[in-house]
């Protein structure tokens, strides 16, 4: 023992009741990964709560033709607002929370291998979101008359200039995101150096979970793009304070360079979003149908596949730009090409439900949907990567439609598949599936209800980020069956809140391993100890507690 | 990972009876750091003081985050649960379990276990070709008084027809034998070639997926997009004895890809044998 431990060892033995400043300094302290996963979920879910009464608000003003519940400046901000917090401050923690609990636990570890730089990643992101979110009393912008910024969520050149965009609102968009960014590449080389470094005995690459897998091309994703991001951002800040003209156009610059750096991390970055989506997916389907997971192999190197071919499809972004029929070309190709692998996770996930004894428990049930649903995005995607296609509906909400299936539809719903299946772990109690099924129903009838009409608005020809319209386009009837749709959405939320706090006070009791599951953390106690393991745990197969539980029949024997 | 941090991953309860578990020590050093960081950028937008308080906080930040982990790794001992709240050892659960075997119950188990050999594909392809010509021909000899009839047909796919008409479409033409052929010959052989992939991961009976479903929805097919593709043909076709010729095929095809030997298909090769680093050997190669 180094004399380091003893200053601290008094400590250890705390007497039961504790005041609650020291329960806010045990949380404003703790280097634990699953403390610092627990804080960016609750804060993610804090900021979807937020995105999403901007979009309800958004949805409102867009019920009736001509209607001026919102004013033009205040949808710009929203739409800005919203997009900027749901990738950023929602989907971004909520995906590196998750694996930030799990990963360790999976690959049977006692913590990330940087707890304290982990620590840090999680207070970037939040500080990073507070001062986004600062700019609605901080920030003036045009004319003196806004605050928050109303460039849209990828800030298009020139409007981000000095000229168009006085104040800075525009400011506090780069620095807020600039911020979150640096914690989000933080905790992608925590990810990878603990993927690589902490698995514990008989845990070869081959034979992690796939979600431990998923998430590893996710921070391999997210420290290509998230540099060029920075850098832009870097520039733009140039611009805008030191008069350095990168992109602006009248003095020599280039604003369709934005574009490039910003989609450079921008497609990449829907992959870093929906791939935890396909890692939850890969968990759960097997568990509720009660077999082995479809192609193991085959899932590893489709995604291993995205993550290379998602880099070189960002220009289908900027199809109406203008780029050449070589360039085009190239990257209508390109964009098919990540069909094939996506295809093949689909195909997997349904040979694993094939045959199997399929039990539709929650967790089951979204993951369901989001087959479904995520089929249609993908779909969809095939579509707007046409280039002809997308000349016709870019910027229009069939797009809307097409993104929202896909981080709604794919992520969202397997976000709550997971925090079904996992919330025993995190907290060991149950959250109910009577209000899980209200929560599931409520919430697919109000995507389909707002989504699904939305490509029939795009198809009408309705362009998306327009705060009003006229009542001749036709558009009103389906805007109003989208915005009927949010209410069940947010009914089904409000359930959704209702159990968790339910499930805190007076749910059942899970038990360690409440689905008779197969991966590490469903062998240590829920919640699990500080430590996660009082022995580090010794797999032989891709699923250890399944050759515990049959030790007649081990996997190992098999793989 | 250092040695120090090997031990701590890996240090049993038993080898430090009593003393819990080592982990990293809590400390709000990141947390001050992060947030000087942000103090510094949020200066940017509101005032150079906020900025020059931030780099002091960010500073302090730093240096005990350093202090955490130089000269030494600050560690706590965290005290091993309560018995009653640890995890229950996994229990093996009771009864074997049973293996889904090849075709039991319907289930395949792999798709396909076994395939038919591409070449069996192009003779059934041949097969079908000369099957469906004799009922054309037999069409054409009975019903259009010229045999030569449906190979004219076919070879308007490609080149426009005389404007003749009918009697053209009866009379013999080298230039349409030799259209129609190749159009018959390389389409047979395809199809042919598609029967040998698909027939062995089609449940059931060959004969009715080859000999009857298989050439109705071709048959479906060349009805609704024919018009489209030779009016001429669409004009002329006689669509019962479309039907039965494509039957011909289908039944002459099938035949002859079912009785060419199977082989097995890689699928339970491990890895290293599919990808040709190892020979084969042992029970199954
Ligand atoms: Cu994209």
């Amino acid at each position: 023992m180094s004399s380091a431990d003893l200053p601290l060892h008094a400590s250890v033995e705390v007497p039961p009741a504790i005041s609650w400043t020291d329960r806010l300094h045990g949380w404003v302290a703790t280097v634990d990964h699953k403390r610092l996963g627990v804080l960016y979920v609750a804060s993610g879910l804090v900021f979807l709560l937020v995105g999403g009464s901007q979009a309800s608000m958004m949805r409102m003003q867009l019920f009736y033709a001509g209607n001026d519940l919102l004013s033009p400046e205040v949808f710009n901000r929203f739409f800005t607002v919203h997009g900027t917090s749901m990738v950023f401050f929602v989907g971004m923690p909520l995906v590196i929370g998750i694996a930030n609990y799990l990963l360790p636990l999976m690959i049977g570890a006692r913590d990330m291998a940087f707890p304290r730089l982990n620590a840090w990643g999680f207070w970037m992101f939040l500080f990073g979101a507070l001062l986004f979110y600062f700019s609605y009393v901080g920030a003036d912008g045009l004319y003196g008359a806004g605050t928050a910024p109303d460039v849209g969520w990828f800030a298009y050149s020139p409007l981000t200039g000095k000229a168009f965009s006085r104040g800075n609102s525009t400011d506090y968009w780069v620095l807020g995101i600039l911020v979150a960014g640096f914690g989000s590449i933080s905790a992608a080389i925590n990810m990878i150096a603990t993927t690589l470094t902490m698995r514990c005995r008989g845990m070869t690459l081959g034979r992690m979970p796939l979600f431990v897998w998923m998430m590893l091309v996710v921070s391999w994703l997210i420290l290509v793009a998230m540099g060029p991001l920075t850098a832009a951002q870097v520039m733009l800040l140039f611009d805008r304070f030191l008069g350095a003209h990168f992109f602006d156009t009248q003095a020599g610059g280039d604003a369709v360079l934005w574009q490039h750096f910003f989609w450079f991390f921008g497609h990449p970055e829907v992959y870093i979003l929906i791939i935890p989506g396909f890692a939850y997916a890969s968990e759960i389907i097997p568990v509720f149908s009660r077999k082995v997971i479809f192609g193991y192999p085959v899932m590893v190197a489709a995604t291993c596949a995205i993550g290379l071919l998602s880099l070189g499809v960002w220009a289908h972004h900027m199809f109406v730009v203008g780029l050449g029929k070589g360039v085009t070309s190239w990257f209508v190709v390109a964009t098919m090409l990540v069909g094939v692998p996506t295809g093949i996770k689909i195909f997997n996930w349904i040979g694993t439900i094939y045959g199997g004894k399929l039990h539709f428990r929650v967790p089951m049930l979204f993951c369901t949907a989001f087959l479904f649903q995520f089929l249609i995005a993908g779909l969809t995607g095939i579509m707007l990567a046409a280039a002809p296609f997308d000349w016709q509906l870019s910027d229009s909400y069939f797009v809307v439609a097409h993104f929202h299936y896909v981080l709604i539809g794919g992520l969202v719903f397997t976000i709550f598949a997971a925090i079904y299946y996992w919330f025993p772990k995190v907290t060991g109690r149950m959250l109910s599936e009577r209000l899980g099924r209200w929560h599931f129903w409520l919430f697919v009838v109000g995507f389909q209800l707002t989504f699904t009409t939305m490509h029939a608005q795009g198809l009408l020809g309705m362009p998306r980020r327009i705060y009003t319209y006229s009542a001749d386009r036709n558009w009103e009837i389906w805007n109003q069956i989208t915005t009927t749709g949010v209410l069940f959405q947010a009914l089904g939320i409000a359930v959704f809140v209702c159990a968790i706090f339910h499930a805190l006070r007076r749910g059942e009791p899970a038990g360690d391993d409440p689905w008779n599951a197969w991966t590490l953390e469903w062998s240590t106690s829920s919640p699990p100890p500080e430590y996660n393991f009082a022995e580090e745990p010794e797999v032989k197969s891709r699923r250890p507690l399944w050759d515990l539980k049959h030790p007649d029949d081990p996997d190992w024997r098999h793989e | 990972m250092n040695e120090e941090q090997r031990h701590e991953a890996t240090e049993t309860p038993a080898q430090n009876p009593g003393q819990g578990i080592r982990l990293p020590a809590p400390t709000a050093t990141p947390m001050l750091f992060a947030l000087g960081l942000s103090m510094v950028f949020a200066g940017l937008v509101t005032h150079w003081l906020v900025s020059s308080v931030g780099a002091l906080i960010a500073m302090a930040g730093a240096y005990g985050w350093w202090r955490q982990v130089l000269p030494h790794e600050q560690h706590v001992r965290v005290p091993l649960q309560d018995p009653e709240k640890r995890a229950l050892p996994v229990e093996a659960r009771v009864g074997a379990v049973d293996h889904l075997q090849l075709g039991e119950g319907g289930h395949r188990v792999r798709l396909p276990a076994d395939m038919h050999p591409y070449t069996s594909g192009f003779r059934g392809g041949a097969a079908g070709a000369v099957a469906m010509a004799l009922v054309a021909m037999t069409y054409g000899g009975l019903f259009q008084g010229s045999i030569w009839f449906p190979v004219n047909l076919l070879a308007s796919l490609l080149v426009a027809p005389p404007a003749a008409g009918e009697a053209a479409l009866r009379a013999f033409d080298v230039a349409n034998l030799g259209i129609g052929l190749f159009i018959h010959a390389s389409l047979s052989l395809l199809v042919g070639l598609v029967y040998a992939a698909l027939l062995p991961m089609l449940p059931g009976r060959v004969a009715l997926w080859g000999g009857v479903v298989a050439p109705c929805l071709w048959s479906a097919v060349a009805w609704t997009s024919l018009e489209v593709l030779s009016p001429e043909m669409a004009q002329h076709v006689q669509w019962g004895w479309f039907v039965v010729s494509q039957i011909a095929f289908g039944l002459a095809a099938g035949v002859v890809i079912e009785r060419a030997e199977r082989s097995q298909t890689m699928q339970t090769w491990p890895l290293a044998l599919r990808a040709g680093l190892e020979a084969g050997g042992g029970e199954d190669a």
